[in-house]
């Protein structure tokens, strides 16, 4: 049974237009005017227990609205969400029981705290018994490797540090659902790939349902089985990531360095993305041509080094946000 | 047991709020001096008055002292232990209320505790001086002590009050600030000096006369009854302030602007 039930959800913001200059903010207080913003458009799915679920889309897709409309943070126009059997516009504290939420660029910790105080503190806000909190903080201390930092303010913490803290305060409660929106936002690689590792192991060892957002491809790639896209309010694909992966690449690239100059002509199934004169770059569609028919077209007594990849994801991404739009 | 646990968050947020305000020692200890300190340059100047005058508007020296005391325990009160009341529309305007929105606990108590201003502490202080210096007496002690309670928190619900017409008027705070200003103006004067349409507005539209004069009255006469109004009237401003800040609520829009919780 699903453990999360979206259905026809909408949301619609009034924005307050504004025409530029000081005769444009008169006209606004004259006679203001707005418009309607359909953040999220009747948008329906599903999702199972202990999924990890990438929920994706270019900015100002909808994705925030429909996570803060599922955490209880706002109220729907249309449509219900049935979470765990709660309803978040009903149920606000019910619900806090069974989620946590990660808002990359909203801190929830106190900063002048040590993150310790902090989760004693959110202990204390889910009515934790003070013994079962400092035996969950030893647990997260070792799990998440927080020893090292663990008494330091938040406010001297790095980034990384903070984001790990904020993430460990989010599961002080052991909730079954976590929301994590864009958890890895201006984080450097090695601490994005520290976070991804506490999420897989979050998921891992509590059985936890994840329901990310990010712009980050990799963090989609490495950690979820399934990707929902939306775009302008409306979800454009919902699908695991082995499908998307093999619906979509069925395009090769192949980089070439040549002995000497060849002239080459896109034909059906080829096409020539880049021709440096010795260095060439084609794109093979491959449910019409083989990777084979593309070195023949080179010549290989001519090729010096080749290189065969697969469109990066970040690409296949961008194209289905384009060719829904 | 969920006002229990309420409680405790509560609590436990007043103490982190002063390890907050004592990380700077000589801020957090001269605004408190200073606020008694401003306090009592107020009172100077009324002892300048009762040179000329012996009576103000059925206002002796002593009592004047106990309406300056109990006005300064009202605003202490409000501010030491619900200041975020009084920065509610700068949390709704600018989605600040989401990290409350997905906690189990009271929204409303959660956002208006969760901040102290220590320089209320020395209008707390100067509050009890002022009543003692009116009566030394512990039933005019506790008298004082429970109206400055419900008078801080009629403060704190007009403050709730008008700062949630953020929610309709996306920007109300002008509105709360000149409200909250208002009451804290006219509760320095005693209530003798009004009279007709300006007395019946401090009884209503600016609810200073429920906040500050009644119970000022009450406990010059030992007036039990006007307690026990006071009681009342202090509880429909709670239940006002929580209608209002939950039916705003629904309109709550959030925002995507970078915060952090300091």
């Amino acid at each position: 049974m699903a453990i999360i039930e979206v259905k026809k959800l909408s949301k619609t913001f009034k924005v307050k237009l504004k025409e530029k200059g000081l005769i444009g903010s008169l006209k606004a207080i004259i006679k203001p005017k707005y418009k309607k913003v359909e953040a999220v458009k009747n948008i329906s799915f599903e999702i199972e227990k202990g999924e990890v679920v990438a929920f994706i889309g270019p900015n100002g897709a909808g994705k925030s609205t429909t996570i803060k409309m599922m955490t209880s943070i706002l109220y729907p126009d249309k449509g219900s969400i049935n979470i765990m059997g709660l309803d978040p516009t009903k149920d606000r504290k019910k619900l806090a029981y069974q989620i946590g939420t990660v808002f990359g660029q909203k801190e929830q910790l106190w900063t002048h705290l040590t993150p310790y105080d902090n989760f004693k503190f959110f202990g204390a806000i889910y009515d934790i018994n003070p013994s079962v909190i400092e035996k969950k903080i030893d647990e997260f201390r070792e799990l998440f490797e927080l020893d090292e930092f663990i008494n330091t303010p938040v406010r001297n913490l790095s980034l990384g540090q903070r984001i790990r803290c904020e993430i460990v305060a989010s599961l002080i409660h052991e909730p079954k659902i976590l929301f994590l929106d864009e958890p890895t936002i201006g984080l450097d690689p090695v601490v994005k790939e520290n976070i991804r590792t506490l999420i897989k192991r979050m998921n891992k060892e509590y059985k936890t349902t994840i329901f990310l957002t990010s712009h980050d491809v990799s963090d989609i790639e490495k950690l979820c089985k399934r990707v929902i896209i939306i775009n302008n309010g409306q979800v454009v694909l919902d699908d695991s990531m082995e499908n998307l992966k093999y619906h979509y690449l069925n395009k090769k690239l192949v980089d070439a360095k040549m002995k000497e100059k060849i002239n080459l002509d896109d034909e059906e199934g080829i096409t020539i993305l880049k021709d440096k004169g010795y260095n060439l770059k084609l794109e093979v569609d491959i449910t019409k041509r083989s990777v084979a028919d593309a070195i023949k077209l080179l010549d290989p007594d001519k090729i010096i080094d080749i290189n065969i990849s697969n469109v990066p994801l970040e690409d296949i991404i961008s194209n289905i946000y384009k060719n829904k739009e | 047991m969920a006002a229990k646990n309420q409680i405790k968050v509560v609590l436990m947020s007043y103490k982190y709020s002063f390890m907050r305000e004592m990380l700077n020692k000589t801020s957090f200890i001269s605004g408190i001096v200073f606020m008694m300190l401003n306090n009592a340059c107020m009172v100077g100047q009324w002892i300048v008055l009762f040179t000329l005058k012996a009576d103000f508007g059925g206002y002796g020296f002593r009592e004047i002292i106990l309406l300056w005391g109990f006005a300064a325990g009202t605003y202490g009160v409000a501010h030491a232990f619900f200041a975020q009341a009084f920065h509610l529309s700068d949390l709704i305007v600018n989605g600040k209320l989401d990290a409350y929105l997905v906690q189990p606990k009271n929204i409303l108590i959660s956002v208006i505790t969760s901040a102290i201003i220590p320089h209320a502490l020395g209008d707390i202080i100067f509050a009890y001086v002022a009543c003692f210096i009116y009566s030394f007496n512990i039933k005019v002690f506790l008298l004082f002590t429970l109206l400055i309670i419900t008078g801080g928190l009629i403060l704190t619900s007009l403050a709730a009050i008008l700062n949630s017409l953020s929610f309709w008027l996306k920007n109300s705070d002008i509105i709360a600030d000149t409200g909250v200003s208002a009451v804290i103006f006219f509760a320095t004067y005693p209530d003798g000096i009004f009279h007709g349409l300006t007395k019946w507005i401090l009884f209503t539209i600016i609810p200073v006369g429920i906040a500050n004069y009644i119970p000022v009255r009450s406990i010059i006469n030992c007036d039990y009854s006007l307690i026990l109004f006071n009681i009342l009237a202090c509880i429909l401003f709670i239940a006002f302030a929580f209608i209002i800040f939950y039916r705003g609520l629904k309109r709550y829009a959030s925002g995507n602007l970078m915060s952090a919780r300091v």
